[in-house]
């Protein structure tokens, strides 16, 4: 059997999560593999957040937030970039592969963007296996 | 040794002036431990209290730990060598302690030796600097043409690894660790109350040394003190089990300098680089 990975996906209320609507509404294909958090916005998010989801044996972890200038906050995503960009070198730095986490900006227009990005990233994934290096539970 | 004596005298004379002038309440610095070999931070609050202080090349200790746990508004004076120098500019760029309410006893001192293996501690696992970035009064002589390599030299080999070494290495380090919050304890930056590890709302990690809790006790202290730690190389020190948790903070620390254009501790009017944006930030650093 083909092995289908698991992927968190954490969304931006006023843009990814708007966009991966988009691309649901004008029914473009994408893998479904995401399964989408929604947050108020990208720097909601904690970088346990995404150390946890790899320990619940997520594959990988895809993160979308507005471009930056066009945060709904204003700022919030020039903070997310800083704290994603430190948590990927964490990552990198533990030993997990880099590729399993990815930042993308998607505005809400970007439906064919968002479905696009879901498909590379899931092909990513899919060649690097199911993830266990820092998986802690066995099922 | 002549030096460390000049700075033991200096520190011992500066101590009993501000004590006796009443400019500060209490003086931060180091006193007698078990033997000479291991000496202790020591608060000294009475003028008695100075001849106890002592200066010699195992006093590692970073004192800035200590400065946010005064109420505050009290005068305090500490003695600091370059890290923890850097410390007490990195807890008054976020507010910690207030600048006027210091009087820093700067000691520049190179060849500090850990206690437990009597190793020179220059640029292995410190920042390598001999200056104090920050001090009212100067304890010793500025040091000049000090050169030991850079701070992050030790790092080469854990960065030619590839990651399931890496991952391995880490796994096997993390697995030593008994939960006992020494590094915590002793780091200057670890100021939070409560700690996301004392939180029991989420639970993040076990506060019992489970396997499942290693990684993300230890991943999330590292992100925690991204941008902020100062690389005094205390926690390792600290650490009963010899984890060497100051290779991943100089890395961090090395990483953040790419990113942001900026070393903790070093200036006072910077913005902690964590709660800042830059606008030379690009999307590079993600890739």
């Amino acid at each position: 059997m083909d092995f289908e990975p698991k992927i968190l996906g954490i969304a931006c209320n006023w843009c990814t999560y708007t966009g991966a609507d988009l691309a649901g509404t004008t029914r473009l294909k994408y893998p479904q593999n995401v399964r989408t958090v929604r947050v108020m916005c990208s720097s909601r998010i904690n970088p346990s957040f995404i150390i946890r989801a790899f320990q619940l044996g997520a594959d990988g972890v895809l993160v979308g937030g507005c471009h930056p200038g066009d945060c709904h906050y204003g700022t919030g995503n020039l903070y997310a970039r800083r704290k994603l960009a430190v948590t990927k070198k964490i990552l990198e730095f533990a030993g997990m592969e880099p590729k399993r986490f990815r930042v993308e900006w998607i505005s809400a227009s970007e439906g064919k963007k968002y479905a696009e990005v879901v498909e590379e990233f899931t092909n990513d994934v899919k060649a690097l296996g199911p993830q266990t290096k820092f998986k802690i539970r066995k099922d | 040794m002549t030096a460390m004596k000049k700075i033991e005298e200096n520190l011992r004379k500066e101590a009993k002036r501000l004590l006796e002038g009443g400019e500060v309440s209490v003086v931060l610095a180091y006193g007698r431990g078990y033997d000479e070999n291991h000496p202790m931070p020591f608060a000294a609050r009475t003028v008695e209290d100075v001849d106890s202080l002592v200066f010699n090349e195992y006093c590692t200790f970073n004192l800035a730990r200590y400065l946010p746990k005064y109420p505050p508004k009290t005068k305090i004076a500490v003695a600091v060598k370059a890290a923890d120098s850097r410390a007490v500019v990195q807890l008054i760029q976020e507010e910690k302690v207030r600048r006027e309410d210091l009087v820093i006893l700067g000691i520049p001192v190179t060849g500090m030796k850990d206690q437990k293996t009597g190793e020179v501690i220059d640029n292995k696992t410190t920042c390598n600097m001999a200056n104090p970035v920050l001090y009212d009064i100067l304890l010793g002589d500025e040091i000049h043409g000090f050169k030991g390599g850079s701070p992050y030299d030790v790092l080469a080999e854990l960065e030619g690894m590839d990651h399931d070494a890496r991952m391995a290495f880490w796994k096997k380090e993390f697995e030593k660790c008994i939960r006992c919050f020494a590094c915590r304890k002793a780091c200057p930056m670890c100021y939070c109350d409560p700690c996301f590890m004392d939180a029991s709302r989420p639970r993040w990690a076990d506060k019992s040394p489970t396997p499942d809790g290693h990684l993300m006790y230890h991943l999330t202290r590292f992100y925690h003190l991204a941008g902020r730690c100062i690389d005094c190389g205390e926690c390792s020190r600290a650490c009963p089990v010899d984890i060497p948790l100051y290779l991943f903070h100089k890395k961090l620390a090395k990483e953040c300098e790419d990113m942001f254009q900026q070393a903790a501790g070093m200036k006072i009017e910077d913005k902690p680089a964590m709660v800042n944006y830059g606008n030379q930030d690009s999307d590079e650093m993600l890739k």
